[in-house]
């Protein structure tokens, strides 16, 4: 059983500090950049240590989901402050001022090729970022696929796109369509982060990705159905709670999870770890590592 | 219609003074500080101002003294534009979050969790069951009545929106993973009730007991989930019911579509103080789409008849400074909307601590004059 981390992780007191002297005239950008470097190996570190099977960059350069990309495709920048759900915080929603495109996709992360994945926001997130001013399924085809596949020459083993807002608001077959525009080079997750997944799960058996995020602080394990097609990337660490959770509840809910039958489970935060302090956050990976270790145990 | 008359007011904060934040940060002063001090000084008429700059300049003031300081030029500042209600900028706070989970029992700091971009928060957990041993603003509140003989209105953050901004280690901890809907929301509803019951609540009796004559309850969460209203109201009524006092809430930057029918259930509030301007065209008029950022909304007051608004005129995240005329078309929008111009009041949106004294001395001085623009359009 995998174990991983996707999303964006949050920052160390260290760059939290370095990035306010930014903004304060106090400390230079090459000063931010060379503190994300060390966030970035440390955290590679904390991933290790756990046990995770596949090790996320932990997007500490990136402000939200969309800005880098849409400060980098043409046709795209980024807009006032939006709220992001219940979370207290807020992203930059997506201006488009043109067809977007984006010629010259992100670089991958410094990691060992097959043994890493990427984040990327789902098209719907990104449409609905854009308050809809360009649909789903042209941002995956020519913003979205481009990223993809850059990612997946990488050496990207899973990619997961980030979707808060259909268990939320529908839009279940808006998604499936533009999902259809991405490239299949390299096998993609959908999540649905802080959401009641329950009525959107059967028509997501549908879509084609490999497997679905459930976070399941949000979702009733019952939501669940039975010989579900899909691999379920289990949402057992809340990312919005400073609570510890225990490896061994993860580790018994997991199994009644598995009585289930789904194409598979894999163990993973329910959304961006950004949303607990960064102490909390590397005692949370530490426990998922001894969660999936107690399953194997078990087995 | 003749004699109308709108009460003007701000929402809460106001920036701090460079020299109050450098003084509790431990910094140095600069010239430029002691300047600020000088020139706000007179410019508001600050009386024994010059003890300040000296006290500063020599270093000689608790940090007690400097917050008075604070509080008595935020006064001055709210009360030279020409507002009809004030508080004192919530100086002697340190943002209203904080201000609340550092003082109750029942919480701990857990660590700095970002906003957006490069901005952050501190976040607390609650562990226990919240709790206070008094009330928490009474000094803070008796010190603005002694320093305005204006009516004061003191804003208190909600229990709804203490709970939604804070980690959950005892209400919903145990039996969280895989668990129902409805197991989620009761334990979000205990919470707020504790803290409603046991921390606000107090604060307000002794508000109340001490001569408040208004309580604004802030919960600028409100709506953040949608289906959670109704803990809102919950939050509120029980924090004020019965209080003798006048009572409103504020809520900004929020689907203030999801607040009705729940807002219904309110008891006693006089109106809610909501952000409109943020949405709206600087451009003048009072037709319809002269006003995108009030029609929508204001159509659900009209609808529902309850409560009164808290008409937000001023954008708070921007330097623009709006005329005495767009106050003035965005007011006579909203009583052609309502037809009623007793539901209506002036504020900005929101707190203005993100602006420049600079620029709140502008914007407000405007929101006042524009104010009367509409009385004498009206009268």
């Amino acid at each position: 059983m995998r174990a991983f981390a996707a999303g964006i992780y949050p920052r160390s007191e260290a760059l939290v500090q370095a990035t306010r002297d930014l903004d304060r005239g106090r400390a230079s950008a090459q000063a931010v950049a060379e503190q994300v470097e060390r966030d970035f190996r440390e955290l590679v570190s904390v991933q290790e240590s756990a046990g995770l099977s596949l090790l996320g960059d932990g997007m500490l350069a990136w402000q939200d989901h969309f800005r880098p990309l849409a400060e980098s495709a043409d046709g795209l920048d980024a807009r006032p402050l939006t709220r992001f759900l219940d979370t207290n915080t807020f992203y930059r929603a997506v201006l488009v001022d043109g067809e977007p495109w984006l010629s010259k996709p992100l670089p991958a992360p410094d990691l060992l090729r097959g043994e890493w994945l990427g984040t990327l926001p789902s098209p719907l997130a990104f449409s609905r970022a854009a308050q809809g001013a360009v649909g789903a399924q042209a941002l995956a085809a020519r913003v979205l696929a481009p990223q993809v596949d850059a990612w997946g020459e990488a050496g990207a083993a899973l990619i997961v796109l980030s979707e808060p807002f259909v268990a939320r608001e529908g839009g279940a077959d808006e998604l499936i369509a533009a999902l259809r525009e991405l490239p299949t080079s390299v096998p993609l997750g959908v999540q649905l982060p802080f959401g009641d997944a329950a009525s959107v799960l059967p028509a997501l058996a549908e879509a084609p990705v490999s497997a679905i995020g459930v976070d399941f602080y949000s979702t009733s394990l019952d939501a669940v159905p039975q010989s579900y097609p899909k691999e379920i990337l289990a949402g057992v660490l809340d990312a919005r709670s400073s609570a510890l959770e225990s490896p061994d509840e993860i580790a018994r809910f997991t199994q009644e999870l598995l009585a289930r039958e789904p194409a598979g489970v894999a163990l993973t935060p329910n959304g961006d770890l950004q949303f607990v302090p960064e102490p909390i956050a590397r005692e949370k990976l530490a426990r998922l590592g001894r969660a999936r270790t107690a399953l194997a145990e078990a087995a | 219609m003749s004699g109308v008359r709108f009460l003007t007011r701000e929402i809460g904060s106001l920036g701090k003074p460079s020299w109050r934040v450098k003084a509790f940060a431990g910094r140095p002063l600069d010239d430029a500080d002691l300047d600020a001090a000088e020139g706000w000084g007179k410019k508001l008429e600050v009386a024994d101002h010059e003890q300040l700059v000296e006290g500063l300049r020599a270093d000689s003031l608790s940090l007690a003294h400097v917050d008075d300081w604070a509080a008595l030029y935020a006064i001055r500042l709210l009360e030279q534009v020409g507002l009809d209600v004030v508080y004192d900028g919530e100086q002697k706070r340190t943002e209203m979050y904080d201000h609340v989970a550092a003082f109750a029992g029942g919480f701990e700091t857990r660590g700095i969790v970002r906003s957006f971009d490069n901005k952050y928060y501190a976040k607390a957990a609650v562990v226990e069951a919240p709790s206070a041993e008094g009330p928490q603003d009474v000094e803070e509140f008796e010190f603005v009545r002694a320093h305005t003989d204006r009516t004061v209105k003191v804003p208190l953050t909600g229990a709804y929106t203490i709970e939604d901004w804070s980690y959950d280690e005892h209400y919903g901890h145990e039996g969280g993973l895989g668990a129902s809907a409805e197991h989620r929301y009761e334990a979000r509803r205990r919470f707020v009730h504790d803290v409603a019951a046991n921390v606000i609540r107090p604060n307000v009796e002794g508000l109340a007991a001490a001569g408040a004559e208004w309580i604004q309850i802030d919960e600028p969460a409100a709506t953040t989930k949608p289906n959670e209203v109704p803990l809102v109201v919950e939050g509120f009524n029980e924090a004020t019911r019965g209080v003798k006092a006048k009572k409103s809430m504020h809520i900004c930057f929020s689907d203030y579509s999801a607040l009705w029918p729940a807002v219904l259930e309110l008891e006693d509030c006089l109106e809610l103080q909501l952000e409109f301007a943020n949405r709206d065209s600087r451009e003048l008029g009072t037709r319809h789409e002269d006003r995108p950022g009030y029609a929508e909304t204001l159509a659900l007051f009209k609808e529902h008849g309850y409560p009164g608004v808290g008409l937000g005129v001023l954008d708070i995240h921007s330097d623009f400074i709006e005329t005495a005329e767009l106050v003035r078309d965005r007011i006579l929008y909203a009583v052609e909307v309502l037809g009623d111009p007793g539901r209506i009041q002036v504020n900005p949106d929101c707190g203005l601590r993100t602006r420049s004294w600079e620029i709140v001395y502008e914007k407000l001085a405007n929101m006042v004059q524009g104010t009367r623009l509409a009385e004498d359009a009206l009268s």
